[in-house]
């Protein structure tokens, strides 16, 4: 570590990272468009401009993202020098710019709008017409690019250079008639596109499936881990009032993901928007019917009460608290236990996706939960006279053919939807991942963590919760009924 | 204008001065043999060269001993090294180092050999711009009877020396002239500058420590390692060492490319070398070394042309070719076309100079057909002091910025009047070039 003085303040700094990283880490804030810290720096915007004093030299004003730290240097990043330099520059980016604001879907989130309202000026003083350009080129299936709206910091084209490794943009043309473009207009590729519409400073990417969503300052953002992979890519889940989630965004964390996440995950929206979500249901006269909760254990807790030979399967992303609970219940039922493992998927790569889709394989398996693909899984509890299926899409994994030919079993479920089987006696309703709090770990032994992103749907229950309670029904002094 | 000794362009009006036997007959290649028979050591070239003080062609004027220095030592840094000879001569009006490439290209070759040797590399590029279709074809088949000979190549005149020198074409953008967009390109990609630090000497081509140097700044090099660092430094003014190539063009009875001592004023060179203003008319205004620097007046002609002079007169000597405007010319028109020039030229990386130079293509432009606002005079001095000095990767932002500066210092009512009248007076008939804006 380095001393350097920034504002008057003495800070630690890292030799190995340019000075705009030191002021970011120390909570100074510098203007930034080219510089992202996961990529190569290239100082080509210039809007990131401080003043620094090193030795005896007069003070000079330079690009803090391409500026090394030198012990001792002085950094003044409000002089009135460097705050001019800055809103010159800003001016300069504007010239072209084709101020939509309101129908851009950066707009709330946009680096140039922020800037601009802090330090810009309110007049223009251009006469000419700005640049007309594309203004909705396909790239792909998954980015649109408004070329009038891009100021060209490359941070797209080096993302696919120096993350991903295979380069897919350039900047092609020169100076005022340059614009972002694949060779020869062909799609972008692969499974990390998505990334460069979260890194784009300004809205000239976005994403097709987010287009004209949502504008962003309606969106509640809350951690997340994704749920696709065993990688656990550090998110935030982002959800619009009335609660359908719209976004996840990949959430800076240094041992998971860094910045970035898969496409897969970023659009898994399906399960967790899902409609006809269950709340508790419970085999009378007539077939399945809704019940209330309390109703829909007892159900569960006669089912199980005095039984022999049970057994207890759990879904693939329960997290380690909900899996703990199971555990205990399945003491409590003296169950044999497992979870439903998928097969490993085609989406492997040597970036982030493991192509495990159990998000949570490794915190099962360390609790003492065997993986069982869905027919080990059946054969394994065979002959079981109940059969509890505990979590989220564990009858999904499990498969609806299997459950129908559990013929001399009886079934409890605690899943988000419900199943109509005829072994089925109760079904309990359970939040998805964006609706509890909890861990997973990962595929390295990272926990990653989960909160409450919105609110399960009324009626519904935290599982770990709903389990206590049933082994409390089924045994009252939590010995093993 | 007092007499003086020419020695870069005797060879070139010599029939056959491309060949090598023509080269050889007339001194060529006695300077590499000192270096290698005699020997000299690689410490005693640099010497000379500092000795000679021989400031750089390119543009900067940066002292080329001393830039040579700047290479790290072998023993401690074992990389593989380059000199690139920067032939991408693209500044508005310059036109010298195409003669030399054309008409002495061995004098460049045995050049390139001698600073090879002295920085300690093996390989040499020589970057030609694209359009100088004979400068490269000249000098690849002097390279190619040069290797035949044993001058380029394994064990040159049978020593342990080795050296290649290899040619690339560029595609026509002024922008790879600049040094690193110059490296880039010749590692096959754009022409994109790189921020310095680092510094070329420590990373260069393909990251490795590099030498860039302009074409008569080498071609100089035979001569001093033959007669002597005191000997060039002897000619010439307190801070410019030697003779210069002077390419005048313009409003002057005989543009050309001329070998004259520093020390000379831009008077003496228009009138007495150049043959005079044209059609017997006055300088209205003048350029002392390409657009890239700031505009002089027709009365500033006396001045001497050396970097000191011309920097006390708020302009540099940049590549020493003059263009000369008569007092005809439309200051606005002349700034149309160069302010285009740098837009169409400007890479893009950076907002101010991509945006910027749009801008004052724009501006210029409006002003030169009659469209002009009130504000454009103080929009132009302000954005050209937002562009410059030194905010932005490379020079080309100031090189677009300091000639708008100058006019706008120096014409300004001229500028205004235009505004005002809604039309150039001066207006030559218009001819419009694609990518007009
Ligand atoms: C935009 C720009 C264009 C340039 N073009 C040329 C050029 O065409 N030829 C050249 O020799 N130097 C050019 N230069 C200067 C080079 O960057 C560099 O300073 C020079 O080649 C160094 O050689 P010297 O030290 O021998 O002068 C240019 C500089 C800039 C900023
Ligand atoms: S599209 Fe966005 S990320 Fe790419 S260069 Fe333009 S502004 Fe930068
Ligand atoms: S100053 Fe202009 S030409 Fe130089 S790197 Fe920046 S944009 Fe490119
Ligand atoms: S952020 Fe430093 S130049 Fe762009």
């Amino acid at each position: 570590m380095t001393k350097i003085t920034v504002n008057g303040r003495e800070i630690d700094a890292d030799p190995k990272k340019p000075l705009i990283a030191a002021c970011h880490e120390h909570g100074v804030e510098v203007p930034m468009y080219c510089y992202h810290p996961g990529l190569r720096p290239v100082g080509s915007c210039r809007i990131c401009q401080v003043e620094v004093k090193q030795g005896d030299t007069p003070a000079r004003v330079v690009a803090a993202c391409r500026t090394p730290i030198a012990e001792g240097m002085v950094v003044n990043t409000e002089s009135p020098k460097a705050h001019d330099v800055r809103r010159e520059c800003l001016e300069f980016l504007l010239k072209n710019h084709p101020l939509d604001c309101p129908i851009c879907d950066k707009a709330g989130e946009c680096d140039l709008q922020d800037y601009s309202f802090a330090e810009g000026q309110t007049k223009g003083r251009t006469h000419e017409p700005r640049r007309k350009l594309e203004k909705r080129k396909s790239l792909g299936d998954v980015i649109v690019l408004d070329e009038e709206r891009c100021i060209l910091c490359s941070r797209c084209v080096r993302f696919f250079e120096d993350v991903t490794k295979q380069p897919q943009l350039t900047v092609s043309d020169l100076g005022s008639r340059s614009v972002i473009a694949t060779f020869m207009d062909k799609p972008l590729k692969g499974n990390y596109q998505g990334n460069i519409a979260d890194i784009c400073p300004v809205g000239a990417l976005t994403l097709k499936r987010f287009r004209f969503q949502a504008r962003v300052w309606n969106l509640n953002k809350h951690l997340s881990t994704c749920a696709e992979c065993s990688r656990g890519c550090s998110v935030t889940a982002e959800v619009l009032r009335g609660g359908e989630t719209k976004r996840f965004r990949p959430r800076f964390n240094p041992k998971v993901n860094q910045w970035w996440m898969c496409d897969t995950g970023r659009f898994a929206f399906e399960h967790v928007n899902a409609a006809d979500r269950l709340v508790a249901t419970r085999r009378g006269a007539e077939g399945l019917a809704a019940c209330d909760l309390d109703e829909a254990l007892d159900g569960a807790a006669k089912s199980l009460r005095g039984k022999s030979n049970v057994a207890l399967v759990l879904s693939p992303f329960a997290t380690n608290e909900e899996a703990a609970a199971a555990k205990a219940l399945a003491s409590t039922l003296g169950a044999k236990t497992c979870f439903v493992s998928p097969t490993p998927n085609a989406l492997k790569d040597d970036f982030l996706h493991t192509g495990d889709p159990c998000p949570n394989r490794r915190g099962l398996t360390d609790l003492g939960f065997a993986g069982l693909a869905a027919d080990d899984a059946a054969k394994a509890i065979g002959g079981a006279s109940v059969v509890v299926f505990v979590g989220e899409r564990v009858l999904e994994l499990f498969g609806a053919e299997r459950l129908a030919a559990l013929a001399n079993a009886r079934v409890v479920v605690f899943d988000t939807h419900a199943a109509n089987a005829p072994a089925v006696d109760v079904c309990i309703g359970v939040p998805v991942h964006v609706e509890k709090n909890g861990h997973w770990t990962n595929v390295d032994g990272h926990l990653g963590r989960l909160t409450i992103a919105r609110s399960a749907p009324r009626g519904v229950r935290a599982l770990e919760e709903n389990l206590t309670r049933l082994g409390q029904l089924v045994s009252p002094t939590g010995a093993k009924a | 204008m007092k007499p003086f000794e020419k020695y870069l362009l005797n060879r070139t009006t010599l029939p056959n001065s491309h060949t090598l036997a023509v080269y050889q007959a007339n001194g060529g290649y006695k300077a590499l043999e000192k270096v290698l028979k005699k020997p000299m050591t690689p410490a005693e070239i640099i010497a000379e060269m500092k000795a000679s003080n021989l400031r750089g062609r390119g543009g900067a004027g940066f002292p080329c001993g001393m830039k040579w220095s700047f290479m790290p030592d072998p023993a401690k840094d074992p990389r593989p090294r380059y000199l690139a000879v920067n032939a991408d001569e693209s500044e508005p009006g310059t036109c010298k180092d195409r003669v030399l490439m054309e008409k002495d290209p061995h004098g460049l070759i045995e050049g390139c050999l001698i600073a090879a040797y002295a920085m300690k590399l093996q390989a040499v590029y020589i970057y030609v711009r694209g359009e100088y279709r004979k400068s490269y074809d000249t000098l690849l088949a002097a390279i190619a009877e040069a290797r035949k000979a044993g001058l380029v190549g394994k064990r040159v005149m049978g020593t342990d020396f080795s050296c290649e020198v290899w040619m690339h074409k560029g595609a026509g953008a002024y922008i790879c002239g600049e040094e690193t967009g110059l490296m880039e390109s010749l590692e096959g990609k754009r022409g994109h500058p790189r921020p310095k630090p680092p510094f070329p000497a420590g990373f260069g081509l393909w990251g490795q420590p590099t030498t860039v140097n302009n074409v008569e700044t080498i071609f100089n090099v035979p001569f001093i390692v033959e007669r002597g660092g005191a000997w060039l430094a002897s000619i010439g003014t307190q801070n410019s060492k030697g003779n210069f190539l002077c390419g005048i063009s313009g409003h002057v009875n005989k543009p050309g490319v001329y070998e004259l001592p520093f020390g000379v004023t831009a008077r003496e060179i228009v009138d007495e070398v150049a043959g005079g203003i044209w059609k017997g008319r006055k300088c209205k205004a003048w350029f002392p070394g390409g657009s890239s620097c700031a505009l002089l007046r027709g009365e500033d002609l006396d001045v001497v042309l050396d970097h000191d002079s011309l920097r006390a007169k708020g302009s540099s000597l940049g590549t020493a070719a003059m263009i000369v405007m008569d007092d005809t010319t439309s200051i606005a028109r002349v700034m149309e076309i160069i302010a285009r020039f740098y837009d169409h030229e400007s890479c893009g990386q950076c907002s101010q100079c991509r945006e910027g130079t749009q801008w004052l293509a724009q501006i210029f432009h409006r002003i030169a057909t009659g469209h002009g606002k009130p504000d454009d005079v103080a929009t132009l001095e302000s954005l050209a002091k937002g562009m410059a000095p030194a905010k932005t990767i490379c020079a080309l932002a100031d090189a677009a910025a300091i000639p708008t500066l100058s006019a706008v210092r120096i014409f300004k009512s001229e500028l205004e009047e235009c505004i005002r009248q809604a039309k150039d007076p001066l207006a030559p008939p218009r001819i419009e070039y694609a990518g007009a804006h």
